[in-house]
């Protein structure tokens, strides 16, 4: 059903290029409009049908323009427009960012974000993985503190160190189907998950799993972390 | 490993600045110098580090304008804490445009966006185009990965992707693509992307965008919405959007059963006139198994006179993964032409869980910027940070630009 649903959008892909091919509108080059005030830009697209895109809302919304090939950014915007919000840089321009260490921080990461990061991190769990690299970066840090001192919430029923749960007991199970990500910053390797949910121990696979797909991508490998050979 | 590199990005833009200045072509820039002081997070130590920054693009080096180079970059010395030096190359790549007046090809260390994926890489990227309704784009290199302290790719880190997309339409954008991922386990990632927009009566967009990972044969990312804006003042967004998280192949994370989270958007943005923008906006977030979340945000910017221009924002979330009630104020005021003067307050109250409590978290800044003349400027910038974990920690950085 889905190889169907996949061609038909290659062919209705196909149909739409076919049908156009007399593209006659071709869309304005923005570069020699780079310098104006962005107010300046509806003295054409107040006309044009095309809705406001750098207005309050282009943190939030501009991925769905940017990302994506044939973008028009880069006629006027250098790829440092990108890469100081979303890699850390800056040349000081603007007053109201600030840094973090040595990196630049953007402004969606208001006040204290170290200490309120568990909570907007919760907003959109991939937006973090635009900028960041999930195992490398969260553990970089994650990793330098003394195991006990974070504060997971399934890790607070129980133990000395607040650092245990027990299957019966704790919310692990809950909290790692919603948050997945958040057990991948301070377990990169995934050691604590293995030891009960290697093979002959608790299933961690969803329902529809297609383990060929993975076994055929890693050379086996990721299988080999809990199964025997052969028996996956 | 990374003075190496520093030391060929030298070296190259100087080669290039020379080789500029034989062919006449255009050499542009900024070099930055910083000074920054602040808290190292990990040790608790007061950190002092100077800084300079170049970015770099020589234009018009052939007669026909198709040759160019661009470049971004920093280094850092500690001069207090003994973490000694650290650099970043941003990007550093060739461009040559229009070949055969079909053919952009762009080499070096650059920025890649295609709706399958987006990376940082050390390779090359080709697009065909007026070939017809649809160009055509491929890219491919080494994974650039940054973490904290610097470089994190490994050797075995290599991305690439082909692309489709309609060209030609005023109104409409329609993208198709592909991206792989490699790491030391094979192939990481395998994804599909596609991206589509279309203008509509002259007030209504609908834009969709979508990733579907091959491996776990499911949809990572959905997103569709739809602005209307009656007119160029008033812009209405409605969004739904679904994620369900994906791992590398390479991490065992890759195998868990994961809840799908899902996210509805609504939010307006609206010009009264030259002197008020307002925007308010609400988002109900699910994350599976009966877990939700709502955030309300409300924003606004203010020109009560030219020289003057107020920011203030604030937003409430309440729901699973904790409260948070907060927001932002900026000022900024140009008393006279070089010179910039601003400041602000971020305050935020937050509550995590029922066993954290209640906390708070306020950073405040001023900062300053003169324009010395046309070419050089200079600014200032210091902020306060109270919060849970200090009762005052200073931090802030000088920079002096020069322009070129």
């Amino acid at each position: 059903m889905k190889k169907i649903a996949f061609i038909l959008a290659i062919l209705g892909f196909g149909l739409i290029c076919l049908q156009q091919k007399s593209y006659a509108e071709k869309k304005i080059a923005h570069t020699e409009f780079s310098d104006m005030a962005i107010k300046e830009c509806n003295s054409c697209h107040k006309s044009e049908g095309i809705a406001p895109n750098h207005n309050a809302d282009f943190i939030r919304g501009h991925r769905v323009l940017a990302s994506k090939t044939g973008n028009n950014c880069s006629q006027c915007h250098s790829q440092k427009m990108c890469l100081d919000c979303h890699q850390g840089g800056g040349t000081g321009d603007n007053l109201t960012q600030s840094n973090f260490g040595r990196d630049y921080k953007p402004k969606s990461h208001r006040s204290d974000f170290i200490t309120i990061h568990p909570i907007k991190a919760q907003d959109n769990p991939q937006q973090c993985y635009r900028c960041h690299e999930a195992e490398s970066f969260c553990n970089s840090c994650h990793s330098r503190f003394p195991k006990g001192s974070m504060r997971i919430k399934s890790h607070m029923m129980l133990g000395a160190n607040g650092q245990r749960y027990t299957f019966a007991v704790g919310e692990h199970a809950t909290e790692a189907r919603r948050n997945l990500q958040s057990c991948q910053a301070c377990h990169p390797e995934g050691d604590v998950c293995i030891q009960c949910h290697s093979s002959g121990k608790t299933r961690p696979h969803p329902r529809n799993w297609k383990s060929g797909n993975i076994k055929d991508r890693t050379n086996a490998k990721m299988c080999l972390k809990c199964h025997l050979p052969g028996t996956y | 490993m990374t003075l190496k590199r520093m030391f060929c990005l030298l070296t190259g833009l100087g080669m290039l600045l020379s080789t500029g200045i034989a062919w006449s072509a255009e050499v542009h820039g900024r070099s930055s110098t910083q000074y920054q002081w602040f808290t190292d997070y990990l040790t608790g130590n007061k950190q002092a580090e100077f800084g300079q920054y170049l970015n770099l693009s020589v234009t018009k080096i052939d007669p026909a304008g198709k040759l160019s180079f661009y470049g971004y970059g920093r280094g850092n010395q500690d001069i207090l804490n003994g973490q000694g030096f650290n650099a970043r190359l941003y990007f550093l790549y060739g461009d040559y445009s229009n070949l055969f007046d079909k053919v952009d090809i762009r080499v070096g260390r650059q920025f890649v966006n295609y709706a399958a994926g987006s990376a940082l890489v050390d390779g090359g990227k080709i697009d065909l185009k007026n070939v017809g309704p649809v160009a055509f784009s491929i890219m491919g290199g080494r994974n650039v990965i940054f973490n904290l302290d610097g470089e994190a790719s490994n050797d075995n880190d290599f991305v690439w992707g082909v692309a489709a997309n309609l060209v030609g339409l005023k109104k409409t954008d329609a993208e198709l693509s592909y991206f792989m991922k490699l790491d030391d386990a094979g192939i990481a990632r395998d994804q599909v992307g596609g991206s589509f927009k279309q203008y509509l009566f002259n007030s209504l967009k609908i834009y969709a965008n979508t990733r579907f990972d091959l491996t776990s044969e499911a949809f990572s990312e959905v997103l569709t919405g739809v602005k209307y804006y009656p007119n160029s003042d008033l812009v209405l967004t409605g969004e739904w959007y679904q994620s369900y998280p994906i791992f590398d192949n390479s991490s065992i994370y890759s195998v868990f059963a994961v809840n799908r989270y899902q996210e509805a958007v609504f939010r307006a943005d609206y010009t009264i006139n030259d002197k008020i923008t307002v925007n308010a906006g609400y988002s109900k977030q699910f994350y599976g198994e009966d877990a939700e979340a709502d955030v309300y945000g409300i924003g606004t910017q203010i020109r009560p006179i030219d020289k003057v221009q107020l920011n203030l924002n604030y937003d409430y979330r309440t729901g699973y993964g904790g409260k948070l009630n907060g927001g932002a104020v900026e000022i900024m005021y140009e008393p006279i032409k070089p010179l910039e003067l601003a400041g602000g307050i971020h305050y935020d109250t937050y509550e995590r869980d029922r066993a954290t409590g209640r906390e708070t978290a306020r950073k405040y800044w001023l900062g300053s910027k003169y324009k010395l003349n046309k070419s050089m400027a200079a600014s200032a910038r210091v902020e306060n940070n109270v919060n849970q974990q200090y009762k005052d920690d200073w931090a802030g950085r000088i920079a002096f630009n020069y322009d070129f």
